[in-house]
């Protein structure tokens, strides 16, 4: 390969590299999540339902969203430590602040919106001005948006607008909702990846210096990056308010090591450059079916969690035999 | 510029400052912050953080990271309030669960180093498989099980006014100083952390110094958890989840690259005690948990920023 390349070289080989290579995982986990939705209908034929798998993609919404968020910052080879906890703060922005607000009023979860925005804008100005490593400055952020939320909102309560209950389980004229969050987040993928910003983001992600030497502006696409990582952990919690209808500040930890499963088993390389949020997507509906599955079989709580720890590593393991075994000189 | 300093030093030595000067500032709030009975509880406080981030400190010397730790202090404990109530001697079951966690660790390194799977995967992944495990002992996380006599002595006795668990730990660092400054694996872990294709091809045993560091954060982990049950007399599924944070966080401001390669004990001793410090201070200013989360965050972006300011004079 050469070392020199055209911006518009570069980004046909960005996005090149990333349709090229995607196919075999990506059918890996399309046929993993095949397998487990027919396993999961076989044993409760009740689920074949718009409205069952409907309440499944709601519960496993914010879960999505998180993933899709922490998807950006893994593809531009960073890390989001702060998802679930910008998550819990407009969680509990919308259950102190909403609560009397109906209707017309709902120009105010602008605000809220915004505010999940400036918190990823901090984590990207931090990365990509502040020159820190993203774990370090999104593990000060974790904690720092942590105890925002615990400050607006010291336990759980609150009260959420119906306007978002009803948004989160109600219906988009004969479709349920949850598909349509579900569509709107794939949607955005299709368009980012498409985008210019797209392009650049799989390039800093697969190659920094290449892509700076290529004209890239590596800082301000950080930026971005975190900034809509931050959009969508936002959007995440106002979602978890609809669905639960309380704020729950203390709930953003728990999301946080399931967001990088999913992304993982989904196949996106946390080397960077390569994966994407349709693929975090399948992520997050492979560990949902596993855990519906364990449910439906009506087996103990637990086995749902070591089964998921257990599709995590086999999953990975598959994934890096062929690194395994093509570079088995060198260890 | 007169002599240079170690770029390694000066950022421990930074750490170092941040703790110290909360220190100095508690004290001037409170004159009984700096009582001989608080400072034995802070010791103790800390100790549970410096055990939980020794491991972490190994690993992320040589270029990983170690998410498993809260599940394994938790196994730590509760496995141990199990055995002990089912009357196994309290030692022997420390022992075995000391050899327990570093077997969890040894699987952490098979992974990341010869399956070469992601550190955060790996260990997030066996990390669950201990969470599924103590669910399944019967026990889910409002339930808690007694912690055993053996533990709660650690915790609690003195030798000189000292708490033992102190002791423990001052001798742990000692060891772990020791064996990153003036042995072969200390040196090989550096130079692993720095660059593993140049140290693999300068001959240095790679598999084996990370499957080590992991090894060493596993045991180190089951031993925070089993003094974490002693102190607070019962063990329970959740009782490690804050760990996850302070663990990698006392690393942080201790100075060391989350990159690998550089950084050392001392400096997470030191992060261990500022966290300590400010968990213990900001009750005395009637500031909440709230308020101590984003101190925490603002303090590892100060010790990360005064750390390179360290290095760029020493460098």
């Amino acid at each position: 390969m050469s070392a020199v390349a055209t911006p518009a070289e570069r980004a046909t080989r960005a996005t090149g590299v990333s349709l090229g290579r995607l196919p075999r995982g990506q059918w890996g986990t399309v046929l993993l999540l095949v397998a487990l939705v027919v396993a999961d209908v076989a044993v409760q034929p009740n689920l074949a339902d718009v409205d069952q798998i409907g309440l499944l993609l709601q519960t496993a919404l914010p879960a999505v969203l998180l993933a899709a968020a922490q998807t950006l910052a893994v593809l531009s080879r960073g890390v989001d430590l702060s998802v679930g906890s910008v998550m819990v703060t407009t969680n509990v922005l919308v259950a102190t602040k909403l609560g009397g607000i109906e209707g017309s009023h709902m120009w105010a979860i602008v605000p809220i919106v915004a505010v999940g925005v400036a918190a990823g804008l901090v984590n990207g100005a931090l990365i990509a001005y502040g020159g820190l490593e993203p774990f370090v400055a999104t593990l000060a952020s974790w904690a720092i948006f942590n105890g925002v939320a615990l400050l607006i909102l010291p336990t759980d309560g609150g009260a959420v607008p119906t306007t978002i209950t009803n948004l989160v389980i109600g219906k988009v004229g004969p479709i349920p909702s949850p598909y349509v969050c579900v569509a709107v987040v794939l949607a955005f993928w299709w368009f980012l990846r498409r985008s210019p910003l797209g392009v650049r983001i799989l390039a800093v992600g697969s190659d920094e210096s290449r892509a700076f030497l290529n004209g890239i502006d590596v800082r301000r696409t950080k930026l971005w990056v975190y900034g809509m990582s931050g959009l969508i952990a936002g959007l995440a919690g106002i979602y978890l308010a609809g669905a639960t209808s309380s704020g729950t500040p203390a709930a953003g930890d728990g999301f946080l090591l399931p967001s990088l499963a999913a992304v993982v088993i989904g196949g996106t390389s946390l080397a960077g450059g390569r994966g994407g949020i349709g693929l975090s997507v399948m992520g997050v509906l492979v560990l949902t079916f596993i855990t519906d599955l364990v449910t439906n079989l009506q087996l103990p709580s637990w086995v749902a969690i070591v089964a998921n720890a257990a599709m995590l590593l086999l999953v990975v393991s598959i994934r890096s035999l062929p690194n395994v075994l093509s570079r088995k000189e060198t260890p | 510029m007169t002599a240079r300093i170690p770029r390694r030093l000066s950022a421990t030595a930074a750490a170092y400052v941040v703790c110290a000067a909360l220190f100095a500032f508690a004290t001037i709030h409170s004159s009984s912050f700096a009582s001989a009975g608080h400072v034995r509880q802070l010791l103790v406080f800390a100790s549970f953080i410096g055990f939980a981030g020794l491991g972490e400190t190994l690993v992320i010397l040589g270029g990983g990271l170690d998410l498993s730790v809260p599940w394994l202090m938790a196994l730590g404990g509760m496995q141990l309030s199990i055995w002990s109530a089912g009357g196994m001697p309290s030692g022997l079951a420390i022992v075995l669960l000391l050899a327990i966690g570093a077997a969890i660790g040894l699987v952490n390194g098979l992974g990341v180093t010869l399956l070469r799977i992601p550190p955060i995967i790996m260990t997030i992944g066996t990390g669950a498989l201990v969470e599924g495990y103590l669910m399944k002992v019967g026990l889910n996380s409002s339930s808690a099980v007694t912690a055993p006599k053996a533990a709660q002595t650690l915790v609690e006795n003195r030798v000189a006014g000292i708490p033992l668990v102190a002791l423990v730990w001052i001798g742990a660092a000692i060891v772990t100083w020791w064996v990153l400054k003036r042995t072969v694996f200390g040196r090989s872990l550096y130079a692993t952390g720095a660059n593993e294709a140049v140290a693999r091809l300068a001959g240095t045993r790679v598999v084996a110094v990370r499957v080590t560091t992991y090894a060493a954060s596993g045991a180190a982990a089951a031993f925070a958890g089993i003094l974490l049950a002693g102190y607070i007399g019962q063990a329970y599924l959740a009782m490690g989840a804050p760990y996850l944070f302070s663990s990698i966080a006392a690393v942080a401001i201790g100075g060391a690259s989350v990159l690998g390669g550089s950084g050392s004990y001392w400096g997470t001793v030191a992060g261990a005690g500022t966290l300590t410090i400010l968990a213990a201070l900001l009750p005395t200013f009637n500031l909440s948990n709230a308020a101590l989360n984003i101190v925490y965050g603002l303090v590892i972006l100060l010790a990360v920023g005064a750390s390179r300011i360290a290095r760029r004079g020493a460098g």
